[in-house]
């Protein structure tokens, strides 16, 4: 009576034993060949987030540059980006499929958004696939910091606390409002403005958040001009900018506006508001995209090469060529023997490298290569562009 | 906060407001009395016709007035397509498939005007400029509400007596009531569902019209004034004209209220939260009449 | 031909014994996935369990008491924070599953109560505004974790020790699944489920025969968002994360579109539903202006009108396109949905060649 009970722990073993083969197996993907290294992103092409995917594109052309110049190291760089439409369920599949597939994922560049960022962090890290430059300014990606995620993006609480300290100290405004999005981009603006407020020993004016689908802003605008405030600080999605703005020139409320690099492209927001754009007081963390510095002149030019029909050359475009720029460099310094390993170490030892960003520091405990930024204004005209304050690390 | 002294600025704000929404509204009742559809596609119809308006304009360089008509024109050729090819085409519908074939049409418009234009947003130039204002008793009223709340009630009023004086109104009241008899009476059905669908599609192209200079184009413009205009429907009773233009401006005018005296988290739950009251009290809505189920 | 002629046969678990056997096999095929498959599949396997879950449980409130429902992410949202909350202080992840199930179960007897007296549109407006609370509850509140969520603790249950988590949370998914699809099949040979259908068929007819409208109704609604509930606590862990804005009114559309494309009132239906749907949100994907250039003969003519009129940074919205075109022609062609397609084709075989 025993033989069949037998049977089946013999068939319960051999199916136990072709369990773990597999694991084994995917493990051994590394995404990188003699002549070819393999590296994915997400990005939303479609849906809400959509104006965000010019980051990915930005990424595309920056490889399609790199392979046109002859690769690194003998190798070619195979880019997969997908389109995860800032929903975290399919980042999830998109990174899990490419990832599996032979010959697997050497890294990750950039991917836009905190949430579908969060949903796939742990399963990167625990196979030790490293990620650089998320392209969202969250405190997520290096707390605490972990060996393979490279962070770039500043924290929007540093830009808030900076355009706070500038209109208080230069600008001698002292009732302040906060007008922010409802979402994680628009509260940890909103929370490193109150951090510099009370420092300052102030206190706002008022606090107005907005919902995402909202689209009339009336109250919103007059509950800000009731509470009698001469500066608000405006941490919302391009959309609600322009609405906010309207509807301000509607009310006649016309405040000193300050607001985050997610709407430094000063050109586009020209255009969308209809020349309502202007005296604009705004953070960068990258060098304006018509600025005259040779890095960035490069990408323009070659820009003009690459594009896509419909792409326009601005700010989401430029961060997604800024946060890989130190991808590219950390293979190049990793040498012809690319391991994850010698990649980490190569990424390590990029001290204040200059590209389109500010200055990029990676070490053994530091995972924020940047953390420098600085202000701008609009003139009234909306055109002119002057630099308010030198990159500057915020203290 | 100056409590009183707000209130009228409020109040003419939540005006403006609701009278996009009015119109929302009417042309999702338009539908629903013709041939019981909720129709999910209305906002992103609008939102295809004011791409259209803004190309005429901007590539194709019409004047303002000949461009925003061939907008409604294009509206109205889109909502007697979208009647034709699909839902006339449905056998033996159920209510659930309708408003599902509906929802396909909106995911078929949303793809299509995305593709054509992009994500970003855009600027829909129009002759008045947000700052134009007048000041009147201490109120702000910028040239633009004030042109919105006017196209909107006399849109309102047309719709009113056209509806309710001539005879393709009465033709589309019949159908709704009974479609089958209504066709014994030579009413020639399908016709008058087309010219329902063309009907609401232009009524919601002016929504976009309106809502697109005093916001942006982009293709998620009307999500939030489609989902209010439905709110005001149901509110207004779903079949009744007058109740969903009552709706429209009481859901504006109480959403700018809570916004403005209370808290702008929670302003675009409030309408529904309203709608649950109204409708603990009267489950057919504010005008429409009550009527007894027959077993 | 698939009339019940016995009222016992009506009360089977089963029709046939074959169907049992298939299902048997069935089980036991997905069952065995975690052996040779890797992480994509059970992900991929998973989500479309985690979407039948809710399109079974919409489906009793939809398909079986014909009442309507916009508002089912919220119960979806409810059962995911309540399961993360639950199980970070502490509370075993099955009884935090279980409470969550409760807990949505809760809060859909409270939305019961105003559909007593509502139907139709003015009943999905009052759910439509039921979901949108809820989210932007969760989204507001910092005891909720604000805009990022709360952090969800790591599945830490082990069904079978010695496999990977996602190995683990693959089979409580599908246990979870194949639980439900077996307490809905069994309630609706019960009482209660007789009661649903005779509520969807004439609810007046139903009162007079003494079907108790108020506690059916509202226990329809309850029992609905509790098997939705389970199914957002899995997909808390499911994805590691929990974001307030995924379970936006979209949501809550693809959820009636996955029971109504379907096909109503069936198990397999709303089965069907969830598979096609969950599919669709995962798999499709835009198109590139190289695709259009290998139509045959005027492939070149196509791409460059293309080009010429449409944006090139905007060609993965064609996505949107073949997902509603998809819709739409499911509906047109058969208002049953894909379960009357499968009965169109059993019966037309069964009857060949006549």
């Amino acid at each position: 009576m025993f033989q069949p009970l037998l049977r089946i722990a013999a068939l319960a073993a051999s199916v136990f034993a072709v369990a773990l083969a597999p694991t084994a197996q995917a493990q051994q993907l590394t995404g990188v060949t003699d002549t070819e290294i393999h590296i994915a992103a997400w990005g939303p092409q479609t849906g809400p987030a959509a104006p965000w995917g010019a980051v990915t594109r930005g990424t595309a052309m920056l490889f399609q540059m790199v392979n046109d110049a002859g690769g690194i190291h003998g190798r070619k760089i195979v880019f997969h980006p997908f389109d995860d439409q800032y929903n975290p369920a399919k980042t999830v599949a998109g990174v899990k499929e490419l990832v599996e597939k032979a010959p697997g994922i050497f890294a990750m560049a950039s991917g836009v958004g905190t949430s579908p960022g969060l949903a796939v962090k742990d399963y990167l890290m625990e196979r030790g696939i490293p990620w650089v430059g998320p392209a969202a300014g969250s405190l997520h990606w290096v707390t605490p910091p972990q060996k393979a995620l490279f962070a770039m993006y500043p924290l929007y609480a540093d830009e808030a606390k900076l355009l706070v300290r500038h209109l208080v100290d230069k600008e001698g405004k002292k009732k302040i409002a906060i007008f922010y999005a409802s979402d994680e981009y628009g509260e940890n603006g909103h929370r490193g403005a109150m951090a510099e407020l009370t420092r300052l020993g102030l206190k706002p004016a008022v606090e107005v958040s907005v919902n995402q689908a909202d689209r009339d802003l009336k109250s919103h605008l007059l509950k800000l001009k009731d509470s009698g405030a001469d500066a608000v600080l405006m941490w919302v999605n391009p959309t609600h900018a322009v609405i906010t703005l309207k509807t301000a020139a509607a009310l006649q409320f016309s405040p000193q506006w300050a607001t985050s690099s997610t709407l430094s492209d000063a050109v586009m927001m020209q255009a969308i508001t209809g020349g309502l754009w202007k005296n604009m007081i705004y953070a960068s963390f990258g060098e304006l995209p018509d600025a005259d510095v040779p890095q960035v002149k490069k990408y323009r030019d070659a820009f003009a090469k690459y594009a896509q029909q419909g792409e326009r050359w601005g700010v989401f475009f430029m961060a997604g060529i800024g946060f890989v720029e130190p991808l590219v460099e950390g293979l190049q310094r990793a040498g012809r023997d690319l391991t994850r390993d010698s990649f980490i170490k190569a990424m390590e030892s990029i001290k204040g490298y200059k590209g389109v960003m500010g200055r990029v520091t990676f070490g053994p405990g530091e995972r924020q290569g940047q953390r420098e930024i600085f202000l701008a204004r609009t003139d009234d005209t909306g055109t002119k562009v002057t630099q308010l304050t030198p990159w500057a690390e915020v203290k | 906060m100056d409590i009183l002294g707000n209130l009228p600025q409020v109040l003419f704000s939540g005006l403006a407001a609701g009278s996009v929404y009015a119109l929302v509204a009417l042309a999702m009742v338009i539908i629903y009395r013709t041939t019981e559809v909720l129709n999910f596609a209305q906002g992103d119809m609008a939102m295809m016709s004011t791409y259209v308006g803004l190309g005429l304009l901007v590539a194709g360089g019409l004047p303002f007035f000949w461009a925003m008509l061939g907008a409604l024109a294009f509206a109205a050729a889109l909502g007697a397509f979208s009647e034709f090819a699909f839902l006339r085409r449905a056998k033996e519908p159920t209510v659930l498939g309708l408003i599902i074939i509906t929802l396909g049409i909106e995911m078929i418009v949303f793809g299509f005007a995305s593709w054509k234009w992009g994500g970003d947003p855009r600027d829909l130039p129009t002759p008045l400029s947000p700052a134009d204002v007048v000041v009147i008793g201490g109120v702000i009223m910028s040239y633009l509400e004030l042109a919105t709340i006017a196209i909107s009630a006399t849109t309102i009023s047309a719709l009113f007596l056209f509806l309710n004086r001539s005879k393709a109104g009465l033709a589309m009241r019949a159908t709704q009531q009974n479609r089958a008899v209504a066709r014994l009476m030579g009413i020639r059905v399908r016709r008058v569902e087309m010219g329902a669908w063309a009907l609401a599609a232009v009524i919601g192209g002016i929504a976009g019209l309106l809502v697109g200079p005093a916001t942006t184009v982009e293709p998620y413009m009307m999500w939030d004034p489609m989902m209010k205009g439905f709110a005001a429907a149901v509110l207004g009773g779903m079949t009744s004209l007058a109740g969903a233009a009552l709706g429209g401006a009481i859901i504006g005018i109480i959403e700018n209220l809570f916004g403005f005296y209370v808290s702008t988290a929670f302003k675009s739950v409030v309408p529904f939260a309203a709608i649950l009251l109204m409708l603990a009290i009267k489950p057919s809505g504010l005008l429409a009449r009550h009527y007894v189920k027959k077993v | 031909m698939d009339m019940k002629r016995s009222y016992y046969r009506d009360l089977r678990l089963f029709d046939t014994w074959p169907l049992g056997l298939w299902l048997v096999v069935c089980a036991a095929l997905l069952a065995l996935v975690p052996f040779f498959a890797g992480n994509y599949l059970m992900y991929v396997l998973g989500y479309i369990a985690i979407n039948a879950m809710v399109a079974l449980g919409l489906n009793v409130l939809v398909g079986y008491t014909g009442q309507i429902s916009l508002g089912h992410a919220g119960f979806f949202a409810i059962g995911a924070y309540a399961t993360v909350l639950l199980a970070k202080a502490g509370v075993p992840i099955p009884l935090a599953l279980v409470a969550a199930a409760f807990i949505a179960a809760a809060f859909g007897f409270l939305l019961g109560l105003p559909a007593l007296r509502l139907e139709g549109p003015y009943l999905a407006v009052i759910t439509l505004g039921f979901g949108l609370t809820v989210e932007n509850i969760f989204a507001k509140a910092e005891f909720f974790g604000g805009a990022t969520g709360p952090s969800v603790p790591p599945f830490s249950l082990s069904l079978w020790p010695g496999f990977s988590r996602e190995q683990n949370l693959y089979w409580l998914i599908m246990l979870c699944a194949g639980g439900t699809i077996l307490a809905i099949r069994n309630l609706m040979r019960t009482r209660v489920g007789r009661a649903f259908v005779a509520i969807r068929d004439s609810d007046v007819a139903a009162a007079c025969a003494g079907v108790d409208l108020t506690w059916y109704k509202t226990l329809a609604f309850a029992v609905s968002a509790a098997f939705t509930g389970v199914a957002g606590g899995l997909f808390a862990f499911h994805l590691g994360q929990v974001d307030p804005t995924t379970f936006n009114l979209m949501l809550s559309i693809l959820f009636l579109a996955m029971v109504v494309i379907g096909g109503v009132g069936s198990i397999l239906g709303p089965l069907l539903g969830a598979v096609t749907i969950s599919l669709l949100n995962l798999k499709l994907k835009g198109l590139k202006l190289a695709d259009f250039e290998q139509i045959p003969l005027a492939g070149k003519e196509i791409a460059g009108f293309i080009s010429r009129h449409f944006m090139e940074t905007g060609m993965a919205n064609i996505q949107f396109i073949v997902y509603g075109g998809i819709l739409v022609l499911i509906m047109v062609f058969e208002p049953l949905g894909l379960y009357g397609l499968w009965i169109r084709a059993k019966r037309y075989w069964r009857t060949w060649p006549l």
